[in-house]
């Protein structure tokens, strides 16, 4: 009944202090891409662009009385958010970047589980800025830089300079085993292509389902208290009412440990493709259009979290097929 | 004055396009005069002397967005808040003065009674006289995210996460009272005695505090957010918004407590109450809607007149004038006017 207005694309920058989110930040405002942008920063006064439309958030994070323990969400964000969507026609886009330390999952939970956000806002992308030297050490002292990778729809694997190129390779395949879809960009001060962070909502699940569906599963190496990725897929149809029971038990039994869950799906008596994600035990779907003409039709969905068991999970997504 | 005349079609109505967002709207002083504040950061000072064609005058208040406003209580005039950082206090002539100037910060929320302005910057809350002296500075736990003086003017009550804190303004030791329940809280109504507090909240659900003895009350089952909050002229009832009807939660009897709310019909299928105003003359609620309409209801029958047919532009905005003989609102696309009774 609202007023149809197109969504604004929002694009969480996240990264550990010093990884180069403030330069890639600047860049992105100082750089003509066609889009004027509404910016939510933790710190003032580190961003050498004049801009109007720059605000001050305090990531004040706080659990939703909905009975999910994991259900954090950023109070200032929809505050702010909700404050900006009413300055109409301002801006066209919006960029939230979070604190070094910060978790992005009550980022990404806020878009999802705030009615207003989730209607009149899209979540583009979560884009982790990473530190190409400091990521080993980072990723040993501290489990936020983790976290920031296993939510990243994007990495920007930046200082690449200060690297060698066997250095480079092996930190790749290491966060790979955290984040298998994301696409990494190396960059050395921020110079990432925008294209390659901006503007990624209309397929980048799908995209990234496609390039990456067949990677090598770290769940094999039984790091179980790291996160790790894993990717299923089936080719009979699934049944609908059968799938969202199943994930809906896996979410709530298992949604602490999942950070983030992705799919492409093909139900039984849909034409189009269903989009499925859940942040924790929070979940989104939707149809996304026809699948391409002449494929298969296969039904993908990936894990990212903790302590995952790749057989349980495989038995139970085949369960939910017209074949089972 | 005359007696109210109760649920009567208006004698008169105007309507206009003001082209932004209708962030809020106050009614203030002894003629119907009311002021819109815009989401590009202008005030328009409208007052209904001819009911058909009200004096209107335009202010440049804030350079970005307006967030708040609310009307001067003891001289004409109002003040209001931006996320230029600026507390600005406008008379009624439209002539501006600066209060305060928060630079970086958003000014988003500004409550006055008796003669004083509180308003909110994050965490803090200043406190002015109308003349815009200083009286005093505090800070919270929390962003604030609504303020709201008792009746009387003796206390402040702000809204933040995990509750509300109740502040005497004149108190020589500053004790502020803590009323406690986790989550977050987005604004804040305080009853006509002064005895009830209640907050809308982030889950579809209100929650409430009678001060006497720090009993809770929870009122949800809303299906949306509900972010309107009026009690009627005499406290028996609080308005609001966030269902399909008007719900009103009885106050008397020992209520809400073990009480069903009223529900009163007057919008159309479909569409949610998005903002209520109780008439500060008589029993009656004015509604508007998520697809524009605009109604008035006597709350005693439970006859409604439509006042503002659908067209699909959100009401965000509605208040009556201190004399409740006429009632203005604003849309989500900056459509404005006033219905004179």
């Amino acid at each position: 009944m609202q007023a149809t207005v197109k969504p604004i694309p929002v694009t969480v920058l996240t990264g550990y202090l010093g990884a180069g989110k403030t330069t890639l930040l600047n860049r992105i405002l100082s750089e003509d891409h066609g889009h004027r942008f509404a910016v939510i920063v933790n710190e003032f006064g580190e961003l050498g662009i004049d801009n109007d439309l720059v605000v001050n958030a305090d990531e004040e994070v706080f659990e939703m009385n909905n009975g999910c323990i994991c259900c954090t969400v950023r109070g200032d964000l929809i505050r702010i958010v909700g404050s900006l969507l009413k300055r109409r026609g301002q801006f066209d886009a919006i960029i939230v970047e979070t604190t070094g330390v910060a978790n992005p999952a009550p980022v990404a939970q806020s878009f999802l589980v705030d009615e207003m956000l989730r209607e009149r806002t899209t979540l583009d992308a979560i884009v982790t800025v990473v530190d190409a030297k400091h990521l080993p050490l980072r990723l040993e002292d501290s489990a936020e830089a983790e976290g920031q990778l296993a939510f990243a729809d994007v990495i920007v694997l930046n200082k690449t300079d200060l690297v060698s190129e066997d250095e480079l390779t092996a930190l790749e395949a290491r966060i790979r085993t955290i984040n298998a879809l994301a696409p990494i960009h190396r960059a050395q001060r921020g110079n990432v292509a925008l294209s390659d962070i901006l503007d990624k909502s209309a397929f980048s699940l799908e995209k990234t389902l496609e390039k990456h569906g067949d990677f090598l599963d770290a769940a094999a190496h039984e790091h179980t208290e790291h996160v790790t990725s894993i990717s299923l897929s089936v080719d009979a149809p699934l049944i609908r009412s059968k799938f969202e029971a199943w994930i809906g038990a896996i979410l709530a039994e298992q949604g602490g440990n999942l950070l983030r869950t992705k799919g492409i799906l093909n139900f039984q008596g849909e034409d189009k493709r269903f989009a499925f994600q859940a942040v924790h035990m929070i979940a989104d779907g939707d149809h996304i259009g026809p699948w391409p003409e002449g494929s298969a039709k296969q039904s993908r969905l990936v894990f990212i979290g903790r302590d995952l068991n790749r057989p349980q999970l495989r038995r139970g997504f085949e369960s939910c097929t017209v074949r089972a | 004055m005359a007696k109210h005349p109760g649920l009567t079609p208006p004698r008169g109505s105007w309507h206009g396009i003001l082209g932004a967002y209708v962030v809020g709207l106050a009614a203030g002083g002894k003629a119907e005069r009311f002021a819109f504040a815009l989401g590009d950061g202008t005030v328009h000072l409208a007052t209904f002397t001819d009911p058909e064609a009200p004096d209107r005058t335009k202010v440049e208040a804030h350079h970005g967005g307006a967030l708040c406003i609310a009307a001067l209580t003891n001289s004409d005039g109002f003040v209001s808040g931006g996320d230029d950082g600026k507390l600005v206090r406008i008379s009624p002539k439209g002539e501006m003065a600066l209060l305060h100037d928060a630079r970086n910060k958003w000014v988003e929320t500004v409550a006055t009674s008796s003669g004083l302005i509180a308003a909110s910057v994050g965490k803090t809350v200043l406190l002015f006289d109308e003349k815009g002296q200083q009286k005093a500075e505090w800070g919270y736990p929390s962003t604030v995210s609504g303020l709201t003086f008792d009746p009387k003017g003796k206390r402040l009550i702000a809204s933040h996460y995990n509750g509300a804190t109740v502040r005497f303004v004149a108190a020589k030791t500053d004790s502020p009272r803590l009323l406690e329940w986790k989550g977050s809280h987005l604004g804040v109504a305080v009853s006509p005695d002064g005895g009830v507090v209640v907050t809308s909240m982030q889950e579809n659900a209100l929650h409430g505090w009678r001060l006497v003895d720090g009993q809770h009350m929870r009122m949800s089952g809303y299906p949306s957010k509900s972010r309107s909050l009026s009690f009627t002229r005499t406290g028996k009832w609080l308005a609001t918004s966030g269902a399909e009807p008007i719900v009103l939660w009885p106050f008397t009897g020992g209520g809400p407590m073990g009480k069903e709310p009223t529900e009163l019909d007057a919008g159309n299928p479909g569409a949610f109450c998005t903002a209520v105003a109780s008439n500060p003359a008589a029993d009656l609620v004015a509604s508007g809607f998520a697809d524009g309409a605009v109604s008035v209801a006597d709350i005693d029958t439970k006859r409604a007149i439509r006042l503002r047919a659908s067209d699909k532009d959100p009401i965000s905005a509605l208040a009556w004038s201190p004399t409740g003989r006429t009632l203005a609102y604003g849309t989500e696309g900056g459509a404005v006017g006033g219905f004179s009774f």
